[in-house]
């Protein structure tokens, strides 16, 4: 569930229940990151968001009184991220797969002291943060970035992961680990202004 | 010095766990309420069988079945012996023109099967892997031209 206090403006001539409203508006952000990092693209992400709501809708009276409603639309956000991305996938491969860059970030692999982020981002304030990694994640390759985000965002296990993609559990492994050199390198191009990485 | 894959997926998982939430932008929640009253004015027919009155279920469900028995009588009462020429008498006044046209489109298919005949096969075998090595060739060439031009962009 949403930790941050909603800021979307108030509703005006709603026929929607008020309730549903609430409920919207509590996870919007939830579903919508989840969609957002797993498609890299915020008009998907925002397309993906809708048909959820309206799913969750069409279940409301289950949904409103359950305490699983979080978990619910976060798995509802996944699979239906995950159907949209192999539509796109098999509809564009032989079009836009020229050759497969199998190897981004295979030779960057920062040099750097890995202790904390917080050490390794102080003075650099908290939005600019989040839009540095953001950025960095939306930059991944799509066949880095979904494992890598249904790990460590969703806490799948290789194994879930794997069955999910309808791929093998070492090439998960394998795009994972490339995911997270990837990004560090990436995160370590953007400049920190105190970084001490040396990719 | 090089990270260990543990120092790095450490470091990776607490960077990324440390994000908050996205915002979602202020246009999802009236694209929702849009839908939803979308949803809303269909008619009944519209929506989803699950959505429609019950009366209009069974009754759907009657028809159905009514019209699934009908189809099954016609099957079996063609099977049993059906007279095609009885049925042509009965109706060859008013569909004479039915005649007419059927002889025109029986003309014409005469005149291309003559064509076909007098084709040499190899010809024809020919021709049809030259339709087909042009189609391969543009679609080749479409395929370059996007991930040449528009894909890497």
């Amino acid at each position: 569930m949403n930790d941050d206090t909603p800021v979307q403006t108030p509703p005006t001539g709603l026929i929607t229940p008020a309730d549903f409203t609430t409920f919207m508006r509590n996870y919007q952000d939830m579903v919508f990151s989840t969609a957002a990092r797993l498609t890299g693209n915020d008009a998907q992400a925002e397309d993906i968001s809708q048909e959820v709501f309206l799913k969750a809708y069409e279940h409301f009276d289950m949904l409103q009184t359950s305490p699983t409603a979080g978990g619910w639309l976060k798995t509802v956000a996944t699979n239906l991220s995950l159907n949209h991305l192999s539509r796109y996938r098999n509809r564009w491969k032989f079009f836009s797969e020229y050759r497969r860059d199998d190897s981004a970030g295979e030779s960057e692999t920062p040099d750097v002291d890995f202790a904390a982020p917080d050490t390794f981002f102080s003075g650099v304030d908290a939005d600019e943060r989040r839009a540095w990694v953001e950025a960095a994640l939306e930059k991944l390759p799509e066949h880095q970035r979904v494992p890598l985000v249904l790990y460590h965002f969703e806490d799948l296990p290789y194994e879930d992961i794997a069955r999910k993609l309808g791929v093998s559990l070492a090439k998960v492994k394998t795009d994972i680990l490339r995911a997270r050199t990837a990004l560090a390198a990436i995160i370590a191009r953007s400049g920190a202004p105190h970084e001490n990485f040396s990719a | 010095m090089k990270p260990s894959p543990e120092d790095l997926e450490k470091f990776i998982h607490q960077t990324l766990r440390s994000l908050p939430a996205r915002r979602a932008p202020l246009s999802l929640e009236s694209r929702v309420r849009a839908a939803i009253e979308a949803r809303a004015a269909l008619p009944w027919w519209r929506q989803s069988f699950a959505a429609w009155p019950v009366a209009a279920r069974v009754a759907f469900l009657i028809g159905s079945a009514g019209i699934a028995k009908l189809a099954i009588m016609a099957v079996v009462w063609a099977m049993a012996g059906f007279d095609g020429a009885l049925l042509a008498n009965a109706f060859s006044t008013q569909f004479a023109w039915v005649q007419t046209v059927s002889g025109v489109f029986t003309a014409i298919g005469n005149f291309f099967g003559t064509v076909y005949r007098a084709i040499p096969p190899l010809w024809l075998y020919g021709g049809l892997a030259a339709v087909a090595a042009l189609y391969a060739a543009l679609f080749g060439l479409g395929a370059t031209a996007y991930r040449l031009l528009y894909a890497n962009r």
